[in-house]
């Protein structure tokens, strides 16, 4: 123990330094570059950050939303396709391996461009704007969305697949034999346990999702990326417009860590005699080693 | 340790002793099962009565494991036929030759809720409390009401000895209480017949008891059971008739009386011998 605080305290050391040196090389580079010297304007940074114009918001909320919307559907092809893969009847389970293996074997942004641009201009397939009440959702976020989502689906396949075959077998015969039809078995037995696999690599892939939506650029869906590289394109102010919105995306993203600490905790319920897992302070701020030594007793305590 | 308190009246719990639809309740016809090449049913009959308790024993990989898993087809099998309470288990006959033809899942699903099933391992639900194991089949399989369930899951924990445990998660019990939980579960879906699957072997000496008592009891207020079990002293003291397997065969079978005194067999004698 004592050791494991000793390292904490030399990273955190180390980790100051890197900061205090990365902070002189940038000041000093903004005295003496080679040829004109950049002025920065940090208010813009300032301003993108603290006080938001109604873009950057309306931005934040699609990113919010499409990341939110195209996780789901992610979760949900995954675990349809994760059972199609492990089904008794083979078509099944060709079509599964097929769809894994085109949206994992292709880059995201060719799948938006070909899947967007590729069947719109060439007639294949018209993609609708959708009409939800007041609200009109742009054809290129429905595609943006769907496209994302399917994507995921792929991932999320896998995620799910091991999950599932983590749970001891015994709890599908026992499920069986008090006479549970394959769906039973599967909604209120396996797939909660798989659940607690699941969790920790879904909480990584939806904060990837939140990264990742910044991809719609290239669909010009102006959520926050391509709303402040708007701002950089035409001011040619990249620096400061990038830093804010690097803000942005970390602020996401620590949310969402928060959040998925919570959701483990409560996941962890019946496996552990503790409390749970980790919680999102000990997650950030623990040393590595630490979390080891809990993971370990984690897995004993069964 | 204490072996807890059973109550002598376990089936009152789900209103008596569910009755079997047929007096042979269990009727096994050359059941012949093969994993591969490897043959691990021959040509096993065996007829369960109503009220009866028949505990089969025999040497690891004699196939007693193997059989009572037919009888609620967790395995299926190659050969012969198995009926419970009157039903081919599994399969349906098909064509003129009556050749058996594995059932829809749904159908397998009703048949095995007549069957209650008690494993080694325990298998209980690690992400449901004590009582929420006992009451999930009644409610979501049976269609029983909530509140109905919560009352027989309450009545039978008290009598099996946990009435303070139903808000614990299986993790927090003991090797004895999880199989105790693990009984009430299986009882719980009123089944004509409950298999017992060595369900004594992973558990620490000292809790041993407390299942076999709950075990006997339910023998003696009329369950119908089998049960693979090496422990002698419940086979004598409860079974109708003890059956030995060994290497996928019925070496003999008997009541416990004689069995235990004079085997006719060979095989039987060397392996009681090793045993007792």
């Amino acid at each position: 123990m004592a050791d494991s605080i000793r390292s904490f305290g030399t990273r955190r050391v180390l980790l100051a330094g890197f900061l205090v040196l990365v902070a002189l090389s940038l000041a000093a580079c903004s005295g003496q570059s080679k040829g004109a010297t950049y002025h920065f304007q940090w208010d813009i940074t300032w301003k993108s950050v603290f006080t938001p114009n109604g873009a950057i918001i309306n931005g934040l909320w699609l990113t919010i939303g499409i990341s939110i919307v195209a996780q789901i559907l992610g979760v949900f092809l995954g675990v349809l396709a994760a059972l199609a893969r492990m089904s008794r009847i083979w078509p099944f389970r060709v079509i599964s391996n097929i769809y894994i293996w085109f949206f994992r074997g292709t880059p995201l942004i060719v799948q938006l461009t070909f899947l967007f641009y590729g069947l719109l201009i060439s007639n294949v397939f018209a993609w609708p704007n959708i009409a939800i009440g007041p609200f009109t959702i742009a054809q290129e976020v429905f595609a943006g969305t769907l496209i994302l989502g399917v994507n995921e689906g792929a991932y999320m396949a896998e995620i799910v697949r091991a999950g599932i075959l983590a749970v001891d077998p015994g709890q599908t015969e026992a499920a069986k034999s008090l006479g549970m039809p394959y769906r039973q078995t599967m909604t209120r037995i396996v797939l909660p346990q798989a659940a607690r696999v699941i969790i920790p690599p879904l909480g990584n892939e939806f904060n990837n999702m939140i990264k990742n939506t910044s991809l719609l650029y290239a669909l010009s869906v102006f959520e926050l990326y391509t709303t402040f590289d708007s701002y950089a394109v035409t001011s040619l102010i990249y620096f400061e417009y990038m830093i804010a919105c690097c803000v942005w995306y970390l602020l996401l993203t620590t949310i969402w860590g928060i959040v998925q600490g919570r959701i483990e905790r409560r996941f962890a319920r019946g496996t552990t005699t503790s409390a749970g897992g980790p919680g999102w302070r000990q997650r950030f701020f623990s040393s590595r080693r630490r979390d080891r030594a809990e993971e370990i007793t984690v897995l004993g305590g069964h | 340790m204490t072996v807890p308190k059973i109550s002598t009246n376990l089936l009152g719990a789900i209103g008596g002793v569910p009755r079997p639809e047929t007096d042979v309740v269990v009727d096994a016809r050359d059941v012949n099962k093969w994993f591969g090449k490897l043959h691990v049913l021959k040509d096993v009959c065996i007829q369960v009565k109503r009220q009866e308790t028949v505990v089969i024993i025999g040497p690891s990989g004699s196939g007693k494991t193997t059989f009572i898993r037919c009888v609620n087809h967790l395995e299926k099998i190659q050969g012969g036929r198995i009926f419970v309470n009157g039903h081919l288990i599994g399969y349906r006959e098909a064509g003129d030759k009556k050749k058996l033809v594995e059932d829809r899942e749904k159908n397998i699903a009703r048949q095995r809720q007549e069957i209650g099933m008690v494993f080694q391992r325990f298998n209980l639900f690690p992400h449901m409390t004590a009582l929420e194991n006992i009451i999930e089949a009644p409610i979501h399989v049976r269609g029983m009401a909530h509140d109905e369930a919560m009352g027989i899951g309450r009545a039978l924990l008290e009598r099996v000895g946990l009435a303070a445990k139903e808000d614990v998660y299986p993790n927090q019990l003991s090797g004895g209480q999880q199989q105790r939980v693990a009984i009430a579960r299986a009882l719980a879906m009123k089944p004509a017949l409950m298999l017992f699957d060595e369900p004594t072997s992973a558990l620490d000496p000292e809790m041993i008891g407390e299942v076999l008592e709950v075990m006997k009891e339910l023998a003696r207020e009329g369950m119908t059971m089998i049960v693979v079990s090496h422990e002698m002293g419940f086979a004598r003291e409860v079974a109708n008739r003890v059956v030995m397997m060994d290497d996928g065969i019925i070496v003999e079978e008997g009541a416990p009386e004689q069995m235990f005194s004079a085997p006719t067999q060979e095989r039987t004698k060397t392996f009681l011998s090793k045993i007792l």
